[in-house]
């Protein structure tokens, strides 16, 4: 009896372990991410884990083809731009289906566009929308001309709008999912992507499976799961035993290793991206209307950060003087990243390469200060992130290493450190008086990177995307004229001129560009990295 | 074991020595708690370099000690990410973490002892309330409870040593407790009650010089776990803040370079603590052997 009973063990056990073998060789990827998503919506997110995730998901009028934002088209076939430049006409593919089997068409469009801009629209209330105000605003309406046909209407030119399209907040859900889950949809993910939802257990793994519908046709994996393991060492643990297949975010000073590792698969490339320090110049305004504009009616305050001396261009240039970047990027990033010295990336349009960074000069520094009326310098604090991001794989290294150079000079610098959720609410409603923070670009347009950073528009007091508050009125004009002209040249003289004024007002220390990782199993073939970090495995097999 | 003859010519203190040195652990702890001591006091002499650069040398960053060829001169223990001296770093978080024991576990006395004496002479409802209050606490895991204090209070090394002070204080409270309940059975507290004495005099004179014992004892294991809880919140950020040498801290920055082969930033700090940790507790128990009257023979 009893031999039998561990027979029959064995026997189910044998089976069990050809059940997860067999999943492993047809084509189960597990990646390792260092986060959870935060909401499976892509209209309503800000952050890359969620992002990552539903790029297999989802899909939009446009994509950006491989490696590179060009666009091309993907759900809409064809489209053509009125003489005016503020009408676009999409022609939509047909034939597509969504995931729970009902019809991609027009409807859908509009549907995922209106939810977002018309506060009228029944399933406005169920997301904050914010990344609307940041890039889409000029967008006016969307129309249905026919059940294939839509015409997006923009009340101003607006040269990065094709780029944008490709970005997730556009892309296209189904409305039918949107009306059975209704407040619960962005857990129910539900797109035309090459994979389809299955499960999600928060903090720990979301299970997605191949579309067999996919327009495109199957996608040769069979299942995607992204595993959350937030510490890099762990994760690089679990790549190297091969209970993961790929990862995020490897920590630099693990490259070596890696590297000497034949079954593992670096990919590094520079990164679409901006670490840098934010020095809070003093002043923003409170966005009464919400229309992301600085209207002459909202009259610029004091930000809570505010503090005396960092209100003073010569304390800000002695504070870009005073800290070794080169070293930081070298011995901090070790070596994964480019010393920046302007607050966009050096392969994007109308970056100002003539401009000469400040150099590591403590002793110009004290000067600087001292002809401030700083002499001895003074206390400041500094927010320091709690994360590891893209463009900071390690923020409270690199802020004790400011708060060391900026102490050789006589500044003395608090540490300050909250979770991530308040930091971001913190800094966006000016609390803080210097931070470290950077920004990843989204589209690959200068826009999306110098208007949201930069311009007077988005020191908003609560709602700011520009740190440094750095209220330059003839700053926003250069960066408005520059997103109303589809005239390549003359945008990218107006960034440049901008970021003149950025470099001589000195409201940040620009500290680096950081090339984007992932390390993969040397059998995963066929993924590229994306400039904007985003993460599409529908090429991706598994050998 | 008749032992009272010769007891009856020592002095207490020398009695304590004499019962020390026969107890092996607890003298081993004994020489690790001063060494302990002496590293933190003569830090500044000691340490062969500024424990914080400023500006910081960046190039000496995750540089192997004296095992290595790759090794600085005058990094006998090697470099952090920073660039700084490990060695230095944990001559001077010694300092950081005895003052830190010391301090909190200083604030659990004043406090416990306090409430524990109250508690225990007065009895009634003062000894049900304050009793209910420490069952509460308890109720709470230490550490859960000193991190729940120091986000009320706010991060930083002082923050830190109160909200564990506080963390502590009902352990105290009810040992005292127990204690006076004890002594003030005792027929000569009748007697100094019986003659008219204060309450004040009775508890300052004849209570609390007779409850001290077990309190040095437990006072130096708390004085370990002191040490460890400050060094868990330095390692979860809430401690000691940069560029404080806190061993916590110095732990919980490094240990993603242990699989990268600089395991040497991490293992010292963990080292320092385990031992000092170690030091602690042995000498406490060996203190407890030795004082406790119930476990004398």
């Amino acid at each position: 009896m009893k031999k039998k009973f561990i027979s029959v063990l064995l026997l189910s056990m044998l089976f069990i372990f050809s059940l997860v073998m067999g999943s492993s060789a047809s084509g189960t990827l597990v990646f390792g991410n260092s986060g959870d998503a935060a909401r499976l919506d892509p209209a309503d997110v800000t952050d890359g884990e969620s992002i990552s995730r539903m790029d297999n998901i989802f899909e939009g009028l446009v994509e950006y083809k491989e490696g590179s934002t060009e666009i091309q088209p993907c759900l809409a076939t064809s489209w053509e731009t009125s003489a005016d430049g503020k009408e676009i006409t999409f022609h939509l593919r047909k034939g597509v289906k969504f995931h729970d089997g009902t019809d991609f068409n027009a409807d859908a469009v509009v549907f995922s566009f209106a939810r977002q801009y018309d506060p009228n629209h029944p399933y406005h209330q169920y997301g904050e929308w914010s990344y609307w105000g940041y890039m889409f605003s000029d967008i006016e309406k969307v129309e249905k001309i026919d059940d294939y046909t839509v015409k997006i209407v923009l009340s101003n030119v607006n040269a990065s709008i094709m780029t944008s399209l490709a970005m997730f907040t556009v892309n296209i859900v189904s409305p039918a999912n949107a009306e059975k889950y209704k407040e619960d949809a962005f857990k129910y993910p539900c797109g035309t992507g090459p994979f389809k939802f299955v499960e999600w257990v928060k903090d720990d793994h979301i299970t997605l499976e191949a579309n067999e519908n996919y327009w495109r046709g199957r996608p040769k994996l069979d299942k995607l799961i992204f595993k959350v393991i937030p510490d890099p060492s762990a994760r690089l643990l679990a790549l190297e035993v091969g209970e993961i297949h790929g990862m995020e975010y490897p920590n630099p000073a693990d490259f070596e290793r890696i590297k000497a590792n034949p079954d593992l698969v670096l990919m590094s490339e520079p990164g679409m991206n901006i670490g840098y320090m934010a020095m809070n110049t003093g002043y923003g305004y409170k966005d009464v209307n919400k229309n992301g504009i600085k209207d002459p009616d909202e009259p610029l305050e004091k930000t809570p950060g505010y503090l005396e001396p960092l209100t003073k261009k010569e304390v800000r240039q002695a504070i870009n003087m005073a800290i070794d970047k080169e070293a930081i990027v070298r011995d901090i990033y070790r070596g994964t990243a480019s010393v920046a010295k302007n607050g966009m990336p050096p392969f994007m349009l109308g970056y100002n390469d003539e401009i000469e960074d400040y150099p590591y000069d403590p002793a110009r520094a004290k000067e600087l200060l001292a002809k401030a009326g700083y002499p001895d310098g003074f206390e400041v604090t500094l927010h320091v992130m709690p994360v590891s991001r893209p463009y900071m794989f390690d923020p409270p290294k690199i802020g004790e290493a400011i708060q060391s150079y900026l102490g050789a000079v006589g500044i003395k610098v608090k540490f300050y450190q909250v979770d991530w959720g308040t930091y971001l609410q913190e800094t966006e409603a000016g609390l803080h008086q210097m931070c470290l923070l950077g920004w990843t670009g989204d589209n690959g347009d200068p826009d999306n990177f110098m208007n949201v950073l930069y311009g007077l528009n988005t020191c908003s007091i609560g709602t700011a995307g520009n740190y440094a508050f750095y209220t330059n009125e003839e700053n926003q004009e250069l960066l408005t004229k520059a997103l109303r002209t589809y005239d390549v040249n003359q945008r990218a003289e107006y960034y440049k001129k901008a970021q003149e004024l950025i470099h001589e007002d000195a409201g940040w220390v620009f500290l680096a560009h950081a090339n984007q990782s992932a390390v993969f199993r040397s059998n995963v073939k066929g993924f590229v990295l994306h400039p904007t970090s985003r993460m599409f495995f529908y090429p991706t097999w598994l050998e | 074991m008749d032992r009272k003859n010769n007891q009856l010519k020592e002095t207490r203190t020398q009695e304590l020595i004499r019962r020390l040195r026969y107890n092996k652990s607890a003298t081993f702890g004994l020489i690790i708690v001063l060494i302990l001591i002496l590293c933190a006091i003569f830090a500044n002499y000691l340490a062969p370099n500024n424990p914080s650069p400023s500006p910081p040398e960046l190039f000496n960053a995750l540089k192997p000690g004296f095992w290595s060829q790759k090794g600085i001169e005058g990094m006998p223990l090697g470099t952090d990410a920073l660039g700084r001296c490990v060695l230095s770093r944990l001559l001077f978080g010694a300092r950081v973490s005895l003052s830190a024991g010391f301090v909190a576990v200083g604030i659990a006395m004043i406090l416990g002892i306090t409430f524990g004496t109250v508690a225990g002479y007065y009895g009634g409802w003062i000894d049900a309330v304050i009793m209910r209050i420490v069952d509460i606490m308890f109720a709470f895991p230490a550490l859960l409870l000193a991190i729940v204090i120091v986000t009320v209070l706010g991060q930083g090394l002082s923050k830190a040593m109160i909200a564990i002070g506080i963390v502590y204080t009902p352990q105290m409270a009810r040992i005292i407790r127990s204690s006076v309940l004890y002594i003030k059975e005792m027929e000569y507290i009748e007697v100094q009650k019986a003659i008219g004495s204060s309450d004040r005099r009775i508890i300052f004179h004849h209570i609390l010089p007779n409850s001290i014992a077990p309190v040095i004892v437990y006072g130096t294991l708390m004085l370990a776990s002191a040490i460890l809880d400050c060094a868990a919140l330095g390692f979860l950020g809430l401690g000691a803040q940069p560029p404080t040498p806190e061993w916590g801290a110095m732990l919980s920055k490094s240990y993603s370079y242990i699989v990268s082969g600089a395991w040497w930033a991490a293992t010292f700090p963990g080292l320092a603590i385990l031992f000092s940790v170690l030091g602690l507790n042995l000498l406490g128990d060996g203190l407890r052997d030795i004082l406790d009257p119930r476990l004398k023979i």
